[in-house]
C-alpha cells in the first residue's frame, strides 16, 4: 500500500504540463492511445522539433465550456474537436484568433472559407443497417419516418448525433418537423444520451437502423473484417459534422500554432485520422485502406453554424415536444 | 475528538456551499425560479419523482422475500458468496447494465421468447427492471441484516404462545423491519432520482426524462447556470427532505455486519423450505444473468491481439483511488460521527438528527452540480491538468462519506448505549476508549471499507471532470473502448472490473470473519 501511494505521488510530481512548446485543447478519445493524438504527436514533433502536448477533456462542448470558464487565462494555444455546430458559440467566447492559412486544399464539397476555425475531418450522420437483416434499405429520410422499421438515435440534449437529427428532420421537413418527430416516435425503440449505447444496442440487434456516421462501415471493415453493417443514402442528402481547430487569442506561439494547423490538413495527418478516428479526410488524395472509396458519398444539406446556433434550443423545444407524445 | 468531528462536517459541507458558490460567482447570478412553471420541467419532475418512488417500492417488495429466505435458511449453499455478489451490483457499470439486460430482454433477447407478442423492454419496463436489478440486492442486505437482530427470546416466545405465522409476520418480523424499510426506501429512491444514463437508454424516448438529464443539457450543452441551479436547488430539496423525513421516521442498521452467532430461528415447514430455495435460485438467477449474457460478445475479443498490458495501470490507478478515498472517507465518517454521539447521549434530539442530515448530505446534492461548481470554481485557482487527480479522490471520497456513516452509526450508537457510562465511570482515556471501541466497531468498519472502496473504484462522473488520460482509471478505460466502436473489449473490461470487486469484497469478508 504505501509503495503504491509513494509510487502514485512520483508520478503525479513528475508530470506536468506547463512546458510544452504547443497547448492543445482536445477531447479525451482523440488522445486514448488508439486514437489519432500519439500518432500526431510524433509526426509533428519530428518536423517541427518541438514539444507538443495535449491536454483531454470529456467531449467537444467541454472544450468550449473549458475556454468560457478559464477566458484569457486558458493555457491552450490551439484547441481541436469543436464541431460545426459550435463554432459560433465558441467565436463568441473571443477568444479565437485568425489562423491566416490559405485553405484552398480542402475538398470543395466542404465549401469552407471560415477565417478562425480549420476543419481537420469531418462526417455525415448517417443511418447504419445489417445487410445480412435488409435488403432494401429505405432510401429516403422521408422513407425511413414513414416505414415502421425500428430506430435508435442519441438524445439531442446529451449528444452530438442527437443534434445532427434534429438539424437533418429540420432542414428535409422544414415547418412539418414536429409532425416527423411524432411519425418517428411511433417505431423509435430508444433514445440514448450517448452515441456508444445506441451503437451498442443496434449490433446486439436492438433495431434495424442506428444514427451513426457513414464512415462507421470503414471501422468493422478495417478492424474487424465484417462487411455487413452499411450507411443507407438518403435521397435528400445527409447533414454533415465538421470537426475543427483552431487558435487561441492567447496564444504564446501562434507562428507554431498555425504550423500545427497546416500539418492537420497535410496528407500526412490527414492519412492517419480516418483510421483511428474514423472520420473521412478534408482533402482529397489521401491513401486510405479501400473501404473508404467504397463509403456512400451523399449530397450535403443542412444549416449554415449561424442558424444552428441561432435556432438551436427552439429545435431542441421542438423535438421534445413532438417526440415526447 | 469533538471539535475534530465538527471539523470534518463542516469541510464536508464546505465543499458543496463552495460548488454552489462557484456555480453562483461564475453564473452572475442564482437561480432561475421562472422555470418552475414551465410544463416540461413540471413533467419532468413528476416522471423522475414517479419513477423513482416505483423502482424504490418494486426493489423493497422483491428485495423482502429473498432477504426472508436468506434469514430463515442460513444453510442455503453459497450463501455467503451471494451476499458478496449484492454488494457488486452498486459499481455495475452501466455498460454491463444496459448490454446484459439488452441481450437478456431485447429484441433478440434470450428470455424475450418466454415474455410473449406484446413485451417491450424499453419504456418504464426497461427502467424499472434497470433499478431493480441496482437495488434491490442492497436492498436484500439491509432487511436480512435488519431481521438478524430478532432477539432469540422473542422466537422462543412466540413459539411458546404458539403464534401463528401470519402472527409472526405481524408481530415479530414487521417491527423489526419497519424503521430500516423507510430509510432504506430513501436511499433507492434518491438513488434512482439521480439515474440518468440509464433511464434514458431504457426509458424508449423522451417521455422517460429525469431531472439529472436537465441538469446535464443545462451544464453541459447550453452552459446555462441560473437554470443549472434553478433545476440543483429543486433537486436538492425534494431529495433532502424526504430523507430527512424518513430519517427520523425510521433508524436503519444499514447493511451492517451479518452476525455469526448460531441464533435461534423457527424452522419453516417441507413447503416453506421449497419456496424459499426457489425464491433463493431465482434471486441467484437474477443477479448472474445479465452478467452471464455479456460472455459471447466478450468472447469476440482477440484475446491473443488484446492489450492486457493496457489494463494494467488503469486498474492499479483505481485501486490507488479508491483506496486513498475509501480510507479517508471512513476517518471522515468516524470523526463526523462524534458529534452524532454525544447529541444522543445527551438526547439533544433535534441537534442529533440536523448533524446526521449534514453527515450524510452529500447523497443528496447533485453529484454533478457539485463537480461542476467545484471544476468552475478551481479551474481559475489551481492547475487542474496536475492536480486533478486529487479532487478525484478528494470528491470521491466526499460522495461516499454518507454511505460510511450510515454504516457506522448504528453501530457506534449501540456501543455508546452499552458501554458509554461504564466508560465514564471508570475514567478511561481517550486511547483506551478507543481500544475498547474497535473491536465492536471492527466487523462493520471493515464491511463498511469494502463497500465504500468498490464504490470509489467504480466512479466514472468525477473522473470525467477533474481526470486526465495520463491517470486513467478502469471505468473510464472501458468508456473510451466503447466510445470508439471496441464494445467487445469495453465487455471484457467490464468483466475485469467486476472481477477485481468481487476480488476485493471477498477478501474483505475474510478478513471480517477470521477475526
Amino acid at each position: 500500500m504505501r509503495s503504491l501511494l509513494s509510487l502514485f505521488t512520483a508520478l503525479l510530481l513528475t508530470t506536468s504540463v506547463s512546458a510544452a512548446d504547443l497547448t492543445v485543447y482536445t477531447y479525451d478519445s482523440f488522445i486514448s492511445e488508439w486514437g489519432p493524438g500519439p500518432k500526431l504527436e510524433a509526426a509533428f514533433e519530428r518536423q517541427c522539433d518541438c514539444d507538443i502536448t495535449f491536454i483531454g477533456v470529456e467531449d467537444g462542448v467541454s472544450i468550449l465550456n473549458r475556454l468560457r470558464i478559464e477566458g484569457d487565462s486558458n493555457k491552450a494555444d490551439l484547441i481541436l474537436g469543436i464541431d460545426d455546430g459550435l463554432m459560433e458559440e465558441t467565436r463568441t467566447t473571443g477568444l479565437i484568433q485568425p489562423h491566416g492559412l490559405k485553405l484552398d486544399r480542402l475538398k470543395p464539397e466542404l465549401a469552407w472559407s471560415d477565417d478562425s476555425f480549420v476543419p481537420f475531418d469531418y462526417g455525415y450522420f448517417a443511418f447504419i443497417y445489417d445487410s445480412r437483416q435488409i435488403s432494401k434499405p429505405v432510401d429516403s429520410l422521408q422513407a425511413l419516418i414513414d416505414s415502421d422499421a425500428t430506430v435508435i438515435y442519441q438524445d439531442p440534449r446529451t449528444s452530438t448525433p442527437g443534434q445532427g437529427l434534429m438539424m437533418w428532420v429540420k432542414a428535409v421537413y422544414g415547418d412539418q418537423a414536429a409532425d416527423a418527430w411524432q411519425r418517428l416516435a411511433g417505431h423509435t425503440v430508444t433514445v440514448t444520451k450517448g452515441w456508444w449505447e445506441a451503437y451498442s444496442m443496434f449490433l446486439q440487434g436492438s433495431a434495424d437502423y442506428v444514427l451513426s456516421y457513414s464512415s462507421s462501415p470503414a471501422y468493422h471493415v478495417v478492424a474487424e473484417g465484417k462487411s455487413h453493417y452499411k450507411a443507407a443514402p438518403f435521397s435528400e442528402g445527409h447533414v454533415a459534422q465538421i470537426e475543427l481547430a483552431a487558435i487561441t487569442r492567447t496564444s504564446g506561439n501562434p507562428e507554431l500554432a498555425r504550423r500545427f494547423l497546416e500539418f492537420l490538413t497535410s496528407a500526412e495527418a490527414q492519412r492517419l485520422i480516418p483510421v483511428s478516428n474514423w472520420m473521412l479526410p478534408v482533402i482529397d488524395g489521401v491513401e486510405l485502406p479501400p473501404v473508404f472509396g467504397e463509403l456512400i458519398q451523399p449530397k450535403r444539406i443542412g444549416f449554415s453554424p449561424a442558424e444552428v446556433a441561432d435556432r438551436r434550443s427552439q429545435w431542441l423545444r421542438e423535438w421534445r415536444n413532438a417526440a415526447a407524445q | 475528538m469533538q471539535r475534530a468531528g465538527i471539523a470534518a462536517l463542516l469541510f464536508s459541507v464546505l465543499v458543496t456551499v463552495l460548488a454552489f458558490q462557484g456555480l453562483i460567482g461564475f453564473g452572475h447570478g442564482g437561480a432561475d425560479w421562472s422555470l418552475l412553471s414551465d410544463r416540461y420541467y413540471q413533467s419532468v419532475l413528476l416522471f423522475s419523482l414517479k419513477q423513482a418512488s416505483l423502482s424504490a417500492l418494486l426493489s423493497l417488495l422483491l428485495a423482502w422475500p429473498l432477504a426472508r429466505a436468506l434469514y430463515y435458511r442460513p444453510q442455503l449453499p453459497a450463501r455467503r458468496g451471494f451476499l458478496s455478489l449484492c454488494v457488486l451490483a452498486f459499481v455495475m457499470p452501466t455498460l454491463v447494465l444496459i448490454t446484459g439486460l439488452v441481450a437478456l430482454l431485447g429484441r433478440n433477447g434470450l428470455l424475450s421468447p418466454l415474455l410473449g407478442e406484446q413485451w417491450n423492454l424499453y419504456g418504464l419496463n426497461g427502467i424499472l427492471i434497470a433499478h431493480v436489478y441496482l437495488n434491490l440486492p442492497f436492498a436484500v442486505r439491509v432487511m436480512l441484516q435488519q431481521l438478524q437482530h430478532i432477539p432469540d427470546s422473542s422466537w422462543q416466545l412466540a413459539a411458546q404462545l404458539k403464534l401463528s405465522r401470519w402472527q409472526r409476520l405481524r408481530l415479530i418480523e414487521w417491527p423489526t423491519l419497519k424503521p430500516a424499510v423507510l430509510v432504506l426506501f430513501g436511499f433507492v429512491f434518491v438513488l434512482c432520482f439521480n439515474s440518468f444514463a440509464v433511464v434514458l437508454a431504457l426509458g424508449g424516448g423522451p417521455r422517460a426524462t429525469t431531472l439529472e438529464v436537465a441538469i446535464y443539457q443545462a451544464l453541459k450543452y447550453d452552459f446555462n447556470i441560473p437554470e443549472a441551479l434553478t433545476l440543483a436547488w429543486s433537486q436538492l430539496l425534494i431529495a433532502g427532505s424526504l430523507f430527512l423525513l424518513l430519517s427520523r421516521w425510521g433508524r436503519s442498521h444499514w447493511l451492517s455486519v451479518d452476525t455469526l452467532q448460531r441464533q435461534w430461528i423457527p424452522q419453516p415447514n417441507q413447503p416453506m423450505k421449497l419456496i424459499h430455495a426457489m425464491v433463493y435460485a431465482a434471486g441467484w438467477l437474477l443477479l448472474l444473468l445479465p452478467i452471464v449474457a455479456l460472455l459471447p460478445g466478450v468472447l469476440e475479443v482477440d484475446m491473443a491481439r488484446f492489450g492486457w498490458s493496457a489494463l494494467l495501470r488503469p486498474t492499479l490507478v483505481s485501486l490507488v483511488v479508491g483506496l486513498l478515498a475509501a480510507g479517508g472517507a471512513m476517518l471522515l465518517a468516524y470523526l463526523m460521527l462524534t458529534p452524532v454521539r454525544q447529541a444522543h447521549l445527551k438526547r439533544q434530539r433535534k441537534r442529533a438528527l440536523l448533524l446526521e442530515w449534514l453527515s450524510t448530505h452529500a447523497l443528496v446534492a447533485p453529484a454533478m452540480v457539485v463537480s461542476v461548481g467545484l471544476y468552475i470554481l478551481l479551474l481559475r485557482q489551481i492547475d487542474l491538468d496536475r492536480w486533478g487527480m486529487l479532487f478525484v479522490v478528494l470528491l470521491n471520497m466526499l460522495m461516499v462519506v454518507p454511505f460510511a456513516v450510515q454504516q457506522l452509526r448504528p453501530r457506534l450508537l449501540q456501543y455508546d448505549a452499552q458501554y458509554h457510562r461504564l466508560c465514564r465511570a471508570l475514567k478511561l482515556s481517550g486511547r483506551q476508549r478507543l481500544r475498547l471501541e474497535w473491536p465492536f466497531l471492527r466487523p462493520a468498519f471493515i464491511a463498511s471499507f469494502a463497500l465504500i472502496l468498490v464504490l470509489a473504484i467504480g466512479d466514472l462522473a468525477i473522473f470525467a471532470i477533474f481526470g486526465n488520460e495520463q491517470w486513467t482509471t478502469l471505468p473510464w478505460l472501458i468508456y473510451s473502448y466503447a466510445g470508439s466502436y471496441r464494445i467487445a473489449e469495453a465487455s471484457l473490461a467490464s468483466l475485469l472490473l467486476l472481477l477485481l470487486c468481487a476480488l476485493i469484497v471477498w477478501a474483505f469478508e475474510r478478513i471480517r470473519l477470521d477475526a
